[in-house]
């Protein structure tokens, strides 16, 4: 009975409730059922963190080999997650705006949002000012301070995948858009066609400057 | 003369009964009759035994039976005489016959087959009078003309050979004037050639086929020399009489005038037959509501049997009863007084204990073993008082009686051993006890709620959520059962539902009802078997079980990564 945490091979501390067969079972009890379902919704935002995982799948329960395994399966105690269940827990993060339904108009599979979109959009922008900040100070020196006029422009690619790892790398592309919106809305970036597609023109925070 | 005409051979030789109708009576018989043909003895039918039946009159004759015999059919005879005899004559009865109401050969011949109706595709029975096989027993439809006229016009060749038939039978249908026949004239040579010839008499040249409808054609015996000798005006060609040698005349007249005023070949044949309209939606509606309701006759009398048993079930009762308490009596009584018994009495009271056995397992085998013999309703003053026997009588039936010293009712109640039990088991086995005047289930429902007033440890009914009434002991009660339930996975861990229904001694549907229940408090959570990854032996979860766990969520905290 006595049940315990239990650290996965991606260094991921599981809560003692994960190695409960009841866990995996959906409650007919109303009150036992949220109870579980807030629990498997702060598993899987804490493991997509800990992970950098941004989309769950309701088959990601029935097949092993992908991201989730260690989260939706418990080999230990040979329990899994139903798709039904897993289905009504997406369900209940996307209510509660801790995802959605990406790509839209279905309900098979979601974009987790470990960070929320205004999360991700100060991310972006903080990310930004550092990136001008460094390349600013590398050529001219100290002159310009960090906060310089500059207005940069950056394609979506440049964002996502950066060659040095960055705090936005494989950020999904409607994530992406969806911080741009946020920051457009407060003047500080605006979504530009350029030749390779899409880019972003980021302003200087106005009440900084 | 009449007689040739009026009459129809029959084969003789058959019983009488087959050869009626299916809706024919057959209603007084003679023997040693002689019959005359007008006021001419007919010498070929002297001696021979008369039938009269609903519809048609026989004639057998007893020398020769295949040859001689006829019948006549009932609608021919226009009035009767009677003759009572005098002194070496016979009584006689005389039928005066008319062709007003002659009905055409052919149906005679039709209706011993069996016909579909044009109009609702309905098979007619053979084997009917003609007047009701000439209608749809069903929709009440007159059966289709052009089947009689094809009929008749392959017959003639038939009732040219067959001597037997009269051959004039089917001329007075017709009109006067064609009975004339319309003489066919040779193309060649102008001689005027008989109807039925093909060729010309005189020439053989092929004559052109007779004009006219096959009725003409039929009437060629007509020409011949009998019938159009026969004078309509006659009267005495116009009678038969029925000279009765052995007696019997009276009662055979009876019955003959019965017939005659019965009308039995106007009236149609079936069920429907009084209710004037026959034809279309109405009619067959009709005929399917009456066969019901002779449906709803034949079963209610076919009941009455039952009736009369349900009848008797009081005095069984009663008897029961009576032998019980006397039998209680007188051991009792032998019991009491063991020393003041003489030697008479002590071989009495060692062959008594056999009988009194012997008559309650009888009881016992005719369903009377119990020890209060079942209350009934006319026992009873009021309602209330009869609900409340009822309850009494229900309460020793699941707890067995206080005193329980009859060996019938030995092993107790039917909760002694069990704490809960379904309604519908409470129901047959309590009527499976009273065996007699056997309880309804409206009455049962409403003696239940008096159950807790009569029974220790009160049992109470309850309904589970599928609809399921159960009966049971305190133990059972919705707290009561949670708790046990609780405690036993708080001490042994996880239990599937057999494992808890084996524990507690209970169905395993009715524990898994119960057990919903529980999990509707929240005290317990489940582990369904659905989700288990991989089915193996190690693992309690059998595919498609439900295992069940003290409710481990209330409570929980988050101890996980944070």
């Amino acid at each position: 009975m006595a049940l315990s945490t239990y650290t996965t091979t991606t260094g991921f501390l599981l809560p003692s409730i994960h190695s409960a067969p009841p866990f995996f079972t959906q409650q007919p009890h109303p009150a036992s059922l949220s109870i579980a379902t807030e629990q498997w919704i702060q598993i899987i935002l804490k493991y997509a963190r800990h992970r950098r995982l941004f989309t769950v799948r309701v088959e990601d329960s029935e097949v092993s080999g992908n991201d989730w395994d260690e989260i939706l399966r418990n080999e230990r105690i040979n329990r899994k997650l139903i798709p039904s269940y897993l289905s009504y827990i997406l369900a209940q993060m996307v209510s509660q705006k801790l995802a959605v339904y990406e790509p839209p108009k279905q309900d098979r599979s979601i974009l987790i949002y470990w960070r929320l979109p205004e999360e991700w959009a100060e991310v972006l922008y903080e990310w930004v000012r550092l990136l001008e900040a460094l390349w600013f100070n590398s050529i001219i020196h100290s002159q310009v301070s960090s906060t310089g006029n500059l207005n940069t422009i950056m394609t979506f690619y440049e964002i996502t995948d950066p060659p040095v790892e960055s705090p936005l790398s494989g950020l999904p592309i409607p994530l992406l858009r969806q911080a741009i919106t946020l920051l457009s809305k407060s003047n500080r970036a605006q979504i530009i066609a350029i030749s390779e597609g899409e880019g972003v023109r980021f302003f200087p925070t106005t009440g900084k400057a | 003369m009449a007689l040739q005409k009026f009459s129809k051979s029959v084969d003789g030789t058959i019983p009488i009964q087959p050869l009626l109708y299916n809706d024919e009576e057959l209603s007084a018989s003679q023997d040693g009759v002689g019959i005359y043909d007008g006021l001419q003895k007919s010498p070929l039918h002297q001696s021979g035994t008369v039938h009269v039946t609903s519809q048609r009159l026989f004639y057998i004759d007893v020398l020769k039976k295949a040859s001689r015999s006829f019948y006549l059919e009932l609608s021919h005879v226009s009035q009767t005489d009677y003759y009572a005899g005098l002194f070496t004559s016979s009584p006689k009865v005389t039928l005066h016959l008319s062709s007003d109401n002659f009905v055409p050969e052919e149906s005679t011949q039709t209706g011993f087959e069996s016909w579909e109706c044009e109009v609702c595709a309905y098979r007619n029975p053979p084997g009917l009078s003609p007047s009701a096989a000439r209608i749809c027993g069903l929709c009440g439809v007159p059966r289709s003309l052009p089947g009689k006229t094809s009929s008749s016009s392959v017959e003639i060749p038939q009732s040219n050979a067959t001597s037997s038939l009269p051959s004039s039978a089917s001329t007075s249908v017709l009109p006067k004037h064609p009975r004339e026949p319309s003489l066919i004239t040779c193309p060649a040579c102008t001689f005027l050639n008989h109807p039925s010839m093909r060729a010309c008499e005189i020439c053989a040249t092929p004559l052109p086929k007779a004009a006219g409808d096959p009725h003409i054609a039929k009437s060629i015996p007509a020409t011949r020399p009998a019938t159009p000798g026969f004078d309509d005006n006659d009267p005495d060609s116009k009678t038969i009489k029925l000279s009765f040698r052995r007696g019997g005349d009276k009662a055979f007249y009876a019955a003959l005038k019965r017939s005659l005023k019965g009308r039995a070949w106007e009236v149609a044949p079936s069920n429907v037959a009084n209710d004037g309209v026959r034809s279309g939606i109405s009619g067959i509606m009709q005929a399917v509501e009456t066969s019901a309701q002779n449906r709803d006759i034949n079963m209610s009398n076919a009941l009455e049997d039952l009736e009369a048993l349900m009848a008797k079930a009081k005095d069984m009762v009663q008897l029961a009863a009576e032998l019980n308490e006397r039998l209680t009596a007188s051991s009792t009584t032998t019991a009491n007084n063991p020393y003041s018994s003489s030697l008479s009495l002590l071989s009495s009271t060692s062959t008594e204990p056999e009988e009194a056995t012997f008559i309650r397992s009888s009881l016992s085998q005719l369903g009377l073993q119990m020890e209060n013999t079942p209350v009934t309703l006319d026992m009873m003053k009021d309602e209330r008082e009869w609900m409340e026997q009822l309850a009494r009588e229900l309460a020793n039936v699941l707890q067995g009686s206080a005193k329980a010293n009859l060996p019938s009712s030995a092993g107790g109640g039917m909760m002694k051993e069990r704490g809960i039990i379904a309604l519908d088991e409470v129901w047959g086995g309590w009527n499976r006890a009273r065996g007699v005047a056997l309880i309804p289930p409206s009455t049962f429902l409403q003696v239940v709620p008096l159950l807790p007033a009569f029974t220790n440890p009160t049992i109470t009914s309850r309904s589970l959520n599928s609809g399921l009434a159960v009966l049971h002991t305190p133990p059972y009660s919705r707290a009561a059962f949670a708790a046990r339930v609780c405690g036993l996975l708080a001490l042994a861990g996880p239990k599937s539902t057999t494992e808890i229904a084996q524990e507690e001694g209970m169905t395993i549907s009715l524990t898994a009802e119960m057990l919903n229940i529980v999990e509707e408090d929240g005290d317990v959570c489940r582990d369904d078997g659905r989700c288990v990854i991989q089915e193996n032996s190690k693992d309690v979860l059998v595919l498609g079980e439900v295992n069940w766990w003290a409710n481990l969520f209330l409570g929980y905290t988050w101890d996980g990564q944070q």
